[in-house]
């Protein structure tokens, strides 16, 4: 229950479920999820978790910033409010609106009683996290909303609380836990970073995203999972225009099991590249020059 | 909350201090909180540490480099190991800790500056600058190009005759008026958000029921609502070479006027390699940003390589999407040392994702008598508009013509003829070297 008068930010610890008491504790509970965080995401996230701040990371696409906050939430069981930014996002999607129409019916009917009150309240995601402890709450690709979007989430993130005019400031008892995603399209604000930890996500290491795709897709072969992480590998070197990520491993690794390849030939990988690389000039290159010689590598990784 | 260890407090300091010297901005808050957080994890490994102060004190990727040398010089001058174990085991601080009476000479950050001295000649100013996005390879690749380069060729001298350089004051003159029109013209584009509306547009039930409320449930007065415009980006990639540089440098310090008076504007200057300006352009101080920006490129007024230069801004910038929809404005004389295929190429890209291409060539008499511009020769089939001339006349044109792009869409050329653009000079020649402006609707017969 949000509640005006429910005392300041005295740590509770015994109350959240989601508090983890080491950082091994709390890597071990997203690998349950078939999340595999490495130390540094991990460090930061326990300590978001601890210090009870929201945590902003960025990264390339698909390295898995949004899947962070689904696996946080599924490990300490907690609700996933996601809020899912864009341009021209405001107050009435993010936060509450006033359910006009019902308040209209009751005034027709001839009711009593105040009409803006909690009874009318709808509540959006961010007044959602608020009234229910121990949320995870994902804000998306923040950099979509506008400046004045980022500018109203400051209250927000800084102290937990909201101010809805005709109710007062609703204060959370639990604070959520709070994951921003930014792509980076515009630059976010100084004063937002500053209430939050930064991380960036890099893409993972081979060995990395062997365990990764092993831990998501557990029924594909050892050695076709070794030879796709090797080309993948290989191709983030060759400095294409969009690199893949490990979303796009996991689709490639899935789509080469689907048409039946039990390992990477020239022809598994001439018909399933699409699912890997999205731009027609990285496909023009790769196919050109140097899917012999990514090819060689991969299998010579798994032999 | 208990208090923090001082030695911790003081390694917290240390480091803030270290980081602020080599421009990364932290304030106390961080300092605050990256406190709280050591208390929450083990001082004594380093990677705990690591990612922790990480975390808490940089707030961008950019940063990244910086922090790495200046907390690498911090663990090994400081080893927390030792003291501060002891510390926490014992609670009562080392004797040989530095304390704050003694000015704190033996902390490691101070130690820095010295330490710092023979980096800083090398190439890791640059790195530290806030005006690079430090990443390791690129980096290493660009320092190669560079050095590759000047011993390749010598484009400073080729370009450098005092001649080729001199601007007079009418033209930096006219640069500032350029600036001054941009404001008044500021281009937009529609937006999702939608806004209160006189016109009958769409109805606004949520305003109207709202309304309604007051006078007893009966929708007296209707609202509406309507689309809202938003300014258009502008994306300035300014050539600061050799033969361009005190004119991109005139300019850039007029268009800071236009940065603040709300134009949306991103600010790239490119000679050999590309360096984002943006940041500082919307501060205060744009001769000091400048003057930064110059520290950070060691090919400032050098050659240019105008392929080079955008291919960085598309394999770096792209994901950033600070082309799309813009006003791309590429000002340069199109003297390329680079290959001018590759140019073609990027250009194609840009435009690919730009609303509308424009090529500013403040000199085109340069080509008087000159076989045309390689670069410029290669970029003119991409580019949609192509102004010429640094007098009041391009200079209003340039104006007009971006302040028109915003709304609505014109219609964009499919190229330039390199004949067209012979045309263009013979007419700027005629015209004493000044303005010759060219735009899709003037020069769509030309079409190849």
């Amino acid at each position: 229950m949000p509640g005006s008068d429910s005392g300041g930010d005295a740590p509770k610890p015994d109350a959240r479920t989601r508090t983890f008491e080491t950082i091994e504790a709390l890597q071990i509970a997203l690998a349950g999820e078939r999340y595999l965080v490495d130390e540094g995401l991990a460090t930061v996230l326990f300590l978001a978790l601890r210090l009870r701040k929201p945590l902003l990371v960025e990264g390339e696409p698909g390295v898995g910033k949004t899947e962070l906050a689904k696996a946080l939430a599924a490990a300490t069981g907690a609700p996933l409010l996601r809020l899912q930014c864009y341009e021209g996002i405001d107050v009435h999607h993010a936060l509450y609106d006033w359910d006009y129409p019902r308040q209209l019916l009751h005034l027709r009917a001839g009711g009593e009683g105040q009409l803006y009150s909690q009874q009318f309240l709808l509540r959006r995601p961010l007044l959602e996290a608020l009234d229910r402890p121990g949320a995870v709450l994902l804000i998306d690709e923040l950099d979509r909303a506008d400046d004045e979007f980022e500018a109203f989430l400051l209250e927000f993130l800084s102290d937990f609380q909201v101010t809805i005019p005709e109710i007062g400031v609703v204060r959370a008892e639990e604070p959520p836990a709070v994951i921003v995603t930014s792509n980076r399209t515009r630059e976010l604000h100084d004063a937002l970073r500053r209430r939050c930890l930064y991380h960036w996500i890099d893409h993972p290491d081979r060995r990395r995203e062997v365990a990764i795709v092993q831990a998501r897709l557990p029924e594909l072969p050892e050695r076709l999972v070794e030879q796709v992480c090797t080309f993948v590998e290989g191709l983030r070197w060759l400095d294409l225009y969009r690199s893949p990520g490990v979303g796009e491993t996991l689709d490639w690794a899935q789509a080469l099991d689907s048409l039946g390849h039990r390992e990477i030939d020239r022809v598994a990988a001439d018909r399933s590249l699409g699912s890997l690389l999205k731009a027609r000039e990285d496909l023009d290159r790769v196919r050109g020059e140097s899917l012999e010689h990514l090819l060689d590598k991969a299998s010579d990784a798994s032999a | 909350m208990q208090a923090p260890e001082r030695a911790v407090r003081c390694a917290v300091v240390a480091l803030a201090n270290g980081l602020r010297r080599v421009g990364v901005a932290t304030g106390i808050d961080e300092e605050l909180t990256l406190c709280r957080a050591l208390a929450e994890v083990d001082v004594r490994s380093r990677e705990e540490v690591y990612w922790t102060t990480r975390a808490t004190l940089v707030r961008r990727r950019d940063d990244f480099g910086a922090f790495d040398r200046v907390f690498q010089d911090f663990w090994d001058g400081y080893d927390l190991d030792g003291p501060v174990k002891r510390i926490s085991e014992h609670g009562e601080s080392d004797p040989r800790m530095p304390g704050p009476q003694h000015g704190g000479e033996s902390l490691p950050q101070f130690r820095l500056s010295g330490r710092s001295s023979h980096v800083l000649d090398g190439n890791a100013v640059q790195a530290m600058s806030p005006l690079e996005l430090p990443t390791a390879g690129v980096e290493e690749s660009a320092e190669s190009e560079r050095r590759g380069l000047l011993a390749a060729y010598s484009p400073n001298e080729v370009l450098s005759e005092p001649g080729l350089l001199e601007y007079g004051r009418d033209e930096l003159a006219a640069v500032r008026r350029l600036a001054e029109e941009l404001r008044s013209a500021v281009p937009e584009r529609s937006s999702r958000r939608a806004a209160p509306s006189r016109r009958r547009h769409r109805l606004d039930v949520r305003k109207t029921v709202q309304r309604s409320l007051a006078t007893n449930g009966e929708p007296v007065a209707l609202s509406y609502s309507g689309p809202s415009r938003r300014p258009r980006r502008l994306l300035f990639l300014c050539d600061v070479s050799g033969s361009m540089e005190r004119y991109s440098r005139a300019l850039l310090a007029s268009l800071q006027a236009a940065v603040g008076a709300g134009t949306r504007a991103e600010t790239f200057v490119f000679a050999t390699s590309l360096t984002r300006l943006t940041g500082d352009l919307s501060g205060h101080d744009a001769g000091a940003a400048l003057e930064r920006a110059r520290d950070a490129v060691s090919d400032w007024s050098g050659g240019t390589r105008i392929g080079r230069a955008l291919a960085e801004f598309n394999s770096r910038y792209g994901g950033l999407c600070l082309a799309r929809g813009a006003i791309v404005l590429i000002v340069s004389d199109g003297w390329d040392r680079g290959d001018p295929e590759e140019l073609a190429g990027e250009l194609a890209r840009l435009r690919l994702q730009s609303r509308r291409l424009v090529w500013l060539n403040p000199r085109p008499a340069e080509l008087d008598g000159q076989p045309l511009a390689v670069g410029m020769r290669a970029a003119l089939p991409h580019i949609d508009d192509f102004v010429a001339g640094h007098d009041p006349r391009a200079v209003t044109a340039l104006a007009r013509l971006i302040g028109g792009l915003g709304a609505g869409r014109p219609a964009r050329r499919q190229g330039m003829s390199p004949r067209r653009l012979e045309e263009l000079s013979s007419e700027a020649r005629r015209a004493g070297g000044h303005a010759a402006g060219s735009s899709a609707s003037d020069s769509s017969k030309h079409r190849r």
